[in-house]
């Protein structure tokens, strides 16, 4: 049988790109508007590709998409759902309520204070009960939460390492509201760090039926045309999940798009291990990939306004794109940027005639460019004698001052002192140095980069973690990762991975501090395959 | 009793009121001045700011306003940092602990006092006065953050913490009497472990003159005015280090970029701390110079090109030199990049019992004790 066809979506802010793969070749490539609804571009893409390449919609395998339907929903508080929220925790934790610190207008889309409940219950770290759980209290918050609630998040105080409160809790609610709410728990969405975790939980909670929608109607659709394959949505490490696992872990996708967009420079690139430069029109993005997966951010992520845990990829972003203007005073360069000309390049540069000197003039007088620049549908220069009177030392200055900028960007992502190879992507890779960048082993730029996010989709490949604590004097080391790792490969297969391919990626070991006893938090990361 | 009656009956004017915007000055300069320690303050943040949001008022006061007699004591927490960040208060802990003191005493507690101007310890105590409704002196117990309870200027100017009141959030009260202030430290720190993590404290009570005698004054205003001026830097795009220095009488001595982070999992991992060393690259006018940094939680000791530059009790802040946000020594990682600057112990941290008590013998390095100023005469 030949191999399987697959098809992946990027939503970007102005385009939706799609792409047709078999194996690592692009079969067909796809642009559309990115809709209000997001749907509506991703089924016009779809329609592109299907009547361009004429191939059988039977012989898809899988369908794929980098989304940003959620981080829409939560930005514009449009459609979220109206969350009851339980922490379980007393008499801890009570001089911090839930909600604390969040915009007015986004605790008012949550449904109100009446909604939040804080029980008693909640673990300690060492596993004893904070307070038994009192199911009775969450059994009357539900009574009254009755027709007032689409969506319940509960969070329970060390429920990463002892999640039994949270899942007796869910039953009670199950039990009481019924199949048609919704449930999410903590221990399945962050790690350790209540309040932000509690943040992430409801804010999952909150766009359980926009991500519902998106997904049943892109099914719906895909089902339409024949298409026989399931759909997987890119979730925050580069990585996919099944469409249905998405559904109930929407707050994954909220960094759906530059995740993608890392993969697809891997996929492209072959290269495992090393920076990936995606550089745009006005600004660059540098990304550290490690075994082809984005780094993870140590620091908060702020989403709509809140502060949360959620594991989102590690992005550096400098001011430096194409159409960065670069300051000078006749030969010599004051500044480049922050300013960019963006998509007025073509107005506003002088290879167009215009009056700015940018990055793409000093790449053009450099000899750097030989071919047509798709994004303007035109020349990269109308006006050879304008970039001809710039004065040599200006564009030698120019040039070294966009390579000084992007090897500091480079440096700051990296690990170790050791080079490193780069991969650059996106529409400004061709605009600027590519030959003797410090610290870098050799710079790539592969084929089909403008469609990198759409590609990094279509890697079939599902990143999961797990976490515990452990005490080193009491238990053996070894016992307690392989225990942490079991529950990786649990959570992978949840989200749709074939059991005997998931390998493990790294092990992370963090102690306690001010805390006597050797004590530490384990933390395990694994990917396994979706196809065999 | 509410706090502004406390200071009607003191006679005291003059105060001032702690509102969100200052909270959150405070709360920054705190976190410089902790060194790379100190835990994170986010919590004691949201804590004070939610006491603030019930109505209640945190009110500010200078030492020297603080009547002789009346009685003050240190409120503050002790334990796993990350125990804090999990399991936040209940919000009642200090206000038992506070109450238990007063009986044990026979006396009311009248002030809180910050044990630490640096870290979590430094929100927390204005959380609890406004919760409580006494008022907070301006001053601390060291100017900075460590770890240990007797690591004060009250301890080594003869005030002891006994006795000490831990609580958790059940009401489970702890009081330590002791002899010693380490026997104190070692059952605060047991009594921690029992409750899951984290011991709520109040201790060192001492009277207004002691506290005057004895303690860091008007070091919360410092840190309030760091925090104010680095958030003003950031705004007008200025040198945020620069406002640090000029504020602090600090020294720019190095700036870099860490390129190697060797963390301790050996045998001093059972004393409970993060220990480790970095390594950075000198960048800018520091190019070709190499520093390396000790840390026991907090950053301890500064060495450029193989020289000594810094050592405890004088502070070491990593800041970043774009926005002056500081860097911790659990989060710390290699490319990071900071300006390391270094500020002069208080004179009252430097008596031979304040380095005996945290000085560097006391973590482990053979040498003798010899101000930043010295160690840094000489390097430009």
């Amino acid at each position: 049988m030949a191999e399987r066809l697959r098809v992946g979506f990027d939503v970007g802010g102005t385009f939706t790109d799609g792409v047709l793969m078999r194996g690592r070749e692009v079969l067909a490539k796809a642009k559309a508007l990115t809709t209000d609804d997001v749907t509506g571009g991703i089924i016009t893409a779809l329609d592109e590709l299907l009547g361009s390449s004429g191939v059988d919609p039977k012989d898809i395998g899988m369908v794929s998409l980098g989304t940003t339907h959620t981080t829409n929903a939560i930005i514009e508080r449009r459609n979220l759902n109206r969350v009851g929220i339980f922490r379980l925790g007393a008499p801890a934790t009570t001089a911090i309520p839930p909600l604390t610190g969040w915009p007015e207008d986004l605790k008012r889309a949550m449904g109100g204070p009446e909604l939040v409940h804080i029980i008693r219950g909640g673990s300690e770290y060492d596993g004893r009960d904070i307070a038994p759980l009192d199911e009775q209290a969450i059994a009357e918050a539900c009574r009254k939460m009755r027709g007032k609630v689409d969506s319940v998040a509960i969070t329970g105080v060390f429920s990463p390492i002892i999640p039994k409160h949270e899942e007796r809790a869910a039953e009670i609610v199950r039990d009481i509201l019924g199949e048609e709410v919704h449930i999410t728990l903590s221990h399945r969405i962050a790690t350790i760090s209540l309040l932000e975790r509690e943040n992430s939980t409801i804010l999952n909670a909150s766009v359980i039926t926009v991500m519902q929608r998106a997904v049943n109607s892109l099914k719906q659709a895909v089902k339409e045309r024949g298409i026989q394959a399931p759909l997987f949505i890119v979730q925050n490490d580069g990585s996919v999940m099944s469409a249905d696992y998405a559904v109930d872990y929407p707050i994954f996708t909220v960094a759906s798009g530059p995740a993608a967009s890392v993969r697809g420079a891997v996929y492209l690139s072959g290269i495992e291990d090393g920076v990936v430069v995606d550089i745009g029109g006005t600004s660059t993005d540098v990304a550290y990939i490690v075994k082809g997966f984005p780094r993870e951010s140590s620091i908060t992520v702020t989403i709509g306004g809140v502060k949360t845990n959620i594991r989102c990829p590690d992005l550096l972003s400098i001011a430096l794109g194409g159409g960065t203007i670069v300051k000078h005073r006749g030969e010599e360069v004051l500044d480049l940027g922050p300013e960019s000309v963006g998509y007025n390049l073509v107005r506003l540069g002088k290879s167009f005639g215009g009056p700015l000197l940018t990055v793409h003039d000093v790449a053009v007088a450099q000899g750097e460019l030989d071919r047509k620049l798709d994004v303007f549908k035109t020349d990269f220069l109308t006006r050879p004698e304008a970039i001809r009177a710039l004065p040599r030392g200006l564009v030698a200055a120019a040039w070294a001052r966009i390579k000084d900028r992007l090897e500091e960007a480079i440096d700051k992502m990296k690990t170790t002192a050791e080079p490193v190879p780069a991969i650059f992507i996106g529409g400004g890779a061709m605009v600027v140095p590519k030959a003797g960048i410090a610290g870098v082993s050799e710079v790539l730029s592969p084929e089909h980069f403008e469609v990198g996010g759409a590609v990094g989709t279509t890697i079939a490949e599902i990143g999961a973690y797990a976490e515990g604590v452990v005490d080193l004097e009491r238990e053996d080391r070894d016992e307690a990762i392989a225990k942490v790792t079991e529950q990786a490969v649990e959570n992978a297969v949840r989200a749709g991975a074939i059991r005997d391919t998931v390998e493990v990626m790294d092990v992370e070991e963090i102690p306690f501090t001010y805390m006597p006893g050797k004590r530490e938090k384990i933390r395990v990361r694994v990917k396994g395959k979706v196809l065999q | 009793m509410a706090a502004r009656d406390i200071l009607a009956d003191w006679g005291v004017k003059e105060f001032r009121e702690i509102d969100r915007a200052a909270l959150q000055e405070i709360t920054l300069g705190a976190s410089i001045l902790a060194t790379g320690g100190g835990g994170d303050p986010e919590i004691g943040l949201l804590w004070a700011l939610s006491v603030l949001e019930e109505g209640k008022e945190i009110l500010l006061v200078d030492p020297d306003d603080m009547p002789d007699e009346a009685l003050a004591a240190i409120a503050g927490c002790l334990g796993a940092a990350l125990v804090l960040t999990e399991k936040p208060p209940g919000g009642r802990e200090l206000f038992w602990c506070y109450q238990a003191l007063g009986r044990y005493l026979g006396k009311p507690v009248q002030a809180v006092v910050p044990p630490e101007a640096g870290g979590v310890n430094t929100p927390v105590p204005m959380a609890v006065a406004g919760a409580v409704g006494v008022p907070v002196i301006d001053a601390d117990g060291m100017g900075r953050a460590f770890p240990e309870l007797q690591m004060t200027s009250f301890y080594i100017h003869g005030v002891s913490p006994s006795p000490t009141v831990a609580a958790d959030e059940k009401g489970h009260v702890t009081i330590a009497d002791t002899q010693d202030a380490l026997m104190a430290e070692r059952i605060i720190r047991n009594a921690a472990m029992a409750y899951g993590g984290i011991s709520w404290i109040a201790g060192y009570p001492m009277t207004g003159k002691q506290l005057k005698e004895t303690a860091i004054l008007r070091s919360i205003s410092l840190a309030w005015e760091l925090g104010r001026r680095v958030m003003e830097a950031r705004r007008k795009h200025l040198d945020p280090i620069e406002e640090v220095l000029s504020l602090t009488k600090g020294y720019r001595a190095f700036q870099g970029k860490i390129v190697d982070i060797n963390r301790e999992f050996g045998a001093e991992k059972t004393k409970g701390f993060s220990l480790g060393r970095i390594t950075m690259e000198g960048i800018e006018e520091f190019k070709g110079h190499k520093a390396t940094i000790d840390f026991q939680n907090e950053w301890l000791t500064l060495r450029v090109d193989g020289d000594l530059r810094c050592m405890p009790p004088d502070l070491i802040c990593i800041l970043d030199p774009a926005t002056g946000e500081p860097i911790r020594t659990d989060i710390v990682r290699y490319g990071y990049r900071g300006t390391v600057v270094l500020i002069p112990a208080y004179e009252r941290m430097r008596c031979p019992k304040g380095i005996e008590t945290f000085g560097p013998r006391y973590f482990g390095y053979e040498c003798d004790y010899i101000p930043v100023e010295k160690l840094m005469e000489g390097t430009g």
